[in-house]
C-alpha cells in the first residue's frame, strides 16, 4: 500500500477552504476556554463537557420546533444560552466559594463538573446516538470554479468571523471587557476601586461556556451527538489554548488556523498518517516558542 | 462441662428437626455472569444482548428452566475498561460461581476474559467482540464466539463487491484496532478474488473525529471507483451524515459494515445507496421466527432489537441446547455439547463450529433505501452470504495458532 499524492491547485484551495470551516468550531470553543482561563484562571475541564451538552440541547430544540431550519437558527442562540445559564448556576452556588482555595481545588472541581455535565447527559438524553439532519439549504455543495464546497463549511466560514468580531468588541470596546482585563492582571485592584469582581468572573464564565455551547450546537448537525463527543475537542481545545498563549483570544484564533489547516492538508497530502500533522504543528510550535504564540495572560 | 453437653444435644436436635425441604436438596439454579459495557456509546448494542438474553430467560425459567434448574443472571458494567472488567469476571467466578460467562464489546477485554477463563475453566460466550483472534489465534477450549468477527465481515464485503465493476478502491477508517482489522481481512480477499483490484489510497481517523469535510474532499480528489469504509459505532453515524451532507453518495459507491444499524439513527435523513453488510435487521429475513421474536422484544421493552438482540438471543440458545444435550452443568460435557451444536434462530438455523468455537452466521449485503413503512432507511436488495462461505478456513486457523 503506497502514500498517494492527489495534488492539484483545485484540491489544494478546496481543502484550506474545508480546513478554515473546521477552524471556526475550534476557535469558537477555544475562545471560551481561553477567555475563562485568562480571566478567571481556570482551566475549565468542563468545558467539553459543556460543548456536549450544548449539542444535546441544540438537537432537542431542533426537534421541537420541527426540525427544520428554524429550529436549526433557534437552536443555534437558545442551545447555547441554556448552556451559560447553567455554568452561571454552576459558578453562582458553586465554583465561586471555591475562587479562594488553591488551583488545585478549581482543577478537581471543574474536573468533577465534567464527570457530573456527563451524568447528566445520560440521564436526561440516555447513551444511544442522537441525530441532527443540516437544514436543505446547506446539504450538498456550492460549485464555483471547479470547487466543490460543503454549504455547510461555507456557512460556518461566515460564522466565524463573526465570533470573531464580537469577541474583540466586547474585550475592547465594552465595561465589562475592560474590567475584566483589568481584573486578569490585578484581581485585588479591581475589588479595591469598588466593582464587584464576583459578578465579573461570572458574567465571563458565562461568556465562555456560551462559546462552548454554541461550538457544540454548530457541530451537532455533521455528527453524531453521542456520549464521548466532549473528550476530543477538550484535548483540541487545550492544545490550541496552549499553543496560542494561555488566555490569549487572538492566540486561540491562530493556533485554530494552525491546528485546522495542518488537520486538512494533512489528510490531502500523506492521508495514511493524517491525524499526526496537527499534533506535530503542536510539537513544533511549542519546541520553537514554549509560552505559545502570542503573549500569555499568565 | 454438662452446660456445653446439653448445647451440644440441643444442637442435635435442632439440627434433626430441620425441615427435610431445605434450599441444599433443591436443585441449584444455574447461574450466568456477563460482563459487558452498560455506560457510554457502546451500550447502544450491549443492552440489547442483555435484554435479548433476559427475555430468552424467563422464557426458559417460565417452562420450567433446564432440567429443572432455574436460570439465574448476574450482570456487571465494565465501563468499557479491561482492568474493571477483568476484575469483575473474577469476582463473578470466584464468589458467584457462574456457570457460564458472557461478554462484552470491547475486543481488547473479550481476549483478556478468554484467557482468564481458560485458566479457571470457566465456559466464555463472546457475544459482541469482533475481533478474529478470539476463535482464530487466541483461541482455547472454553471460549465460544456467537457473533461474527473481522475476518468474515472481511470476507462477506470482498464476495459482495468483489463481481461489481469498481476496479480502484479507498480505504478510510478508524485508526484502531476494528478499522484496520477489518480493512486488512477486506483487502486480503479482495485481492484472492480479483487480483487486478488497486488501492488508490488509505485515510485513516482517530475515533470520535468530529468532521469528516477534510477526508471526503481528499477522497473525492483522488477519485476511486469506490470508497470502502472501516468504522465502528458512532462514527459510522457521523460519516453517514457527512456522506449526506456532502452528497458522496452521490458521486462515489460507498460500502459499510453495519451502515444499515447505524442509518437508523439518521431517521429518514439517512444517505441513500451505501452499499452494507450486516447479520441481522428486524425487517430481514422475513421469517415467522424473526417477526415473532421482535413482537416479543418490542412488547416488553418498547423499542426495536437491534443485532446485538440477535447475540443475546443465540446465547441463550446455544446454552440452553448445550446444557439438555450435555444432561447438566458438568463444563467440560457442557463444552463438548456445545462444539457443532446447531440452534433455530431468527436468521434461521446456526451452528457453532466445532473446530474453532466460531459460530457460522450468515450475513446479508444490502443498499440503504427508503422504503415505504418505515421511519428510517432500510437495507435492501438484500444477498444472503451463507455462513459457510465467509468462514475462514480450518487450515487459516491452524496457521495462525500454530504462529501464535
Amino acid at each position: 500500500m503506497h502514500p498517494a499524492i492527489h495534488l492539484t491547485l483545485v484540491s489544494l484551495i478546496q481543502q484550506v477552504l474545508v480546513g478554515l470551516g473546521k477552524t471556526t468550531t475550534l476557535f469558537i470553543v477555544s475562545s471560551g476556554l481561553t477567555l475563562v482561563l485568562g480571566v478567571l484562571r481556570i482551566p475549565n475541564i468542563s468545558h467539553g463537557a459543556l460543548y456536549m451538552v450544548g449539542a444535546f440541547l441544540a438537537y432537542s430544540i431542533t426537534r421541537m420546533l420541527g426540525g427544520g431550519a428554524a429550529g436549526f437558527f433557534a437552536s443555534l442562540l437558545l442551545a447555547p444560552l441554556a448552556v451559560a445559564f447553567l455554568s452561571l448556576l454552576a459558578e453562582r452556588f458553586l465554583l465561586s466559594r471555591l475562587y479562594e482555595r488553591d488551583h488545585l481545588m478549581l482543577l478537581l472541581f471543574t474536573f468533577a463538573l465534567a464527570l457530573i455535565f456527563d451524568d447528566l447527559v445520560k440521564i436526561v438524553w440516555g447513551s444511544g446516538y442522537r441525530s441532527l439532519p443540516l437544514p436543505a439549504m446547506f446539504q450538498g455543495s456550492f460549485s464555483f470554479l471547479g470547487l466543490a464546497l460543503p454549504r455547510y463549511s461555507l456557512f460556518l466560514l461566515c460564522v466565524g468571523p463573526l465570533v470573531a468580531i464580537g469577541l474583540w468588541f466586547l474585550i475592547n470596546r465594552t465595561k465589562i471587557g475592560k474590567i475584566s482585563r483589568a481584573a486578569a492582571v490585578h484581581r485585588e485592584m479591581v475589588g479595591a476601586v469598588g466593582i464587584n469582581v464576583g459578578w465579573v468572573f461570572a458574567a465571563v464564565f458565562m461568556i465562555g461556556c456560551f462559546l462552548a455551547g454554541l461550538g457544540g450546537a454548530l457541530v451537532a448537525p455533521t455528527q453524531s451527538i453521542s456520549q464521548g463527543m466532549d473528550a476530543s475537542i477538550i484535548i483540541e481545545a487545550f492544545l490550541i489554548v496552549i499553543m496560542g498563549g494561555l488566555g490569549n483570544v487572538w492566540g486561540a484564533l491562530l493556533g485554530s488556523l494552525i491546528f485546522g489547516l495542518t488537520d486538512s492538508l494533512g489528510v490531502l497530502i500523506l492521508p495514511q498518517f493524517s491525524i499526526v500533522f496537527p499534533y506535530a504543528a503542536v510539537i513544533v510550535v511549542l519546541l520553537l516558542r514554549p509560552s505559545g504564540l502570542l503573549k500569555s495572560a499568565w | 462441662m454438662r452446660k456445653s453437653w446439653a448445647f451440644i444435644v440441643c444442637l442435635g436436635i435442632v439440627f434433626c428437626l430441620r425441615p427435610a425441604s431445605c434450599p441444599a436438596a433443591e436443585a441449584a439454579p444455574i447461574t450466568i455472569g456477563i460482563v459487558d459495557t452498560y455506560s457510554g456509546p457502546a451500550s447502544y448494542y450491549s443492552n440489547d444482548v442483555r435484554d435479548a438474553f433476559l427475555l430468552m430467560v424467563d422464557k426458559i425459567n417460565a417452562s420450567g428452566g433446564i432440567l429443572g434448574r432455574k436460570v439465574q443472571v448476574e450482570t456487571r458494567d465494565d465501563k468499557f475498561r479491561v482492568d474493571v472488567g477483568l476484575a469483575e469476571a473474577k469476582e463473578l467466578i470466584m464468589r458467584e460461581h457462574v456457570n457460564v460467562l458472557m461478554g462484552t464489546i470491547n475486543s481488547s477485554l473479550a481476549l483478556a476474559l478468554a484467557d482468564l477463563c481458560r485458566k479457571e475453566k470457566v465456559p466464555f460466550l463472546a457475544t459482541m467482540a469482533k475481533s478474529d483472534r478470539l476463535t482464530g489465534a487466541d483461541g482455547n477450549r472454553y471460549v465460544f464466539s456467537v457473533n461474527e468477527n473481522t475476518a468474515m465481515i472481511g470476507k462477506a464485503a470482498a464476495l459482495g463487491l468483489a463481481p461489481r465493476p469498481f476496479n480502484r478502491y479507498w480505504i478510510a477508517g478508524d485508526d484502531y484496532e476494528y478499522g484496520h482489522a477489518l480493512a486488512g481481512s477486506l483487502w486480503k480477499n479482495m485481492k484472492k478474488l480479483k487480483p487486478g483490484a488497486v488501492l488508490a489510497g488509505e485515510s485513516w481517523w482517530k475515533v470520535g473525529e468530529p468532521d469528516f469535510t477534510p477526508y471526503i474532499t481528499a477522497i473525492l480528489a483522488a477519485k476511486p471507483d469506490c470508497l470502502i469504509v472501516a468504522t465502528g459505532g458512532s462514527d459510522c453515524v457521523s460519516f453517514l451524515k457527512a456522506i449526506k451532507a456532502s452528497g458522496l453518495n452521490h458521486k462515489l459507491p460507498i460500502f459499510m459494515h453495519t451502515a444499515a444499524d447505524s442509518v437508523k439513527s439518521l431517521g429518514l435523513d439517512g444517505p441513500q445507496g451505501v452499499l452494507c453488510t450486516g447479520t441481522y435487521y428486524t425487517y430481514f429475513p422475513k421469517t415467522a421466527a424473526n417477526a415473532q421474536f421482535v413482537a416479543e422484544f418490542e412488547k416488553r421493552y418498547h423499542r426495536e432489537p437491534n443485532s446485538g438482540a440477535l447475540y443475546g438471543y443465540l446465547a441463550a440458545e446455544f446454552i440452553q441446547k448445550a446444557c439438555e444435550k450435555s444432561g447438566g452443568m458438568d463444563t467440560e460435557k457442557f463444552i463438548d455439547a456445545l462444539q457443532g451444536l446447531s440452534v433455530e434462530s431468527p436468521v434461521g438455523s446456526v451452528t457453532m463450529r466445532a473446530f474453532d468455537h466460531q459460530v457460522v452466521l450468515p450475513m446479508f449485503m444490502g443498499v440503504t433505501k427508503k422504503e415505504p413503512g418505515f421511519k428510517y432507511l432500510v437495507a435492501e436488495d438484500n444477498v444472503t452470504i451463507p455462513g459457510e462461505q465467509l468462514m475462514p478456513s480450518i487450515a487459516e486457523i491452524k496457521q495462525a495458532r500454530a504462529k501464535h
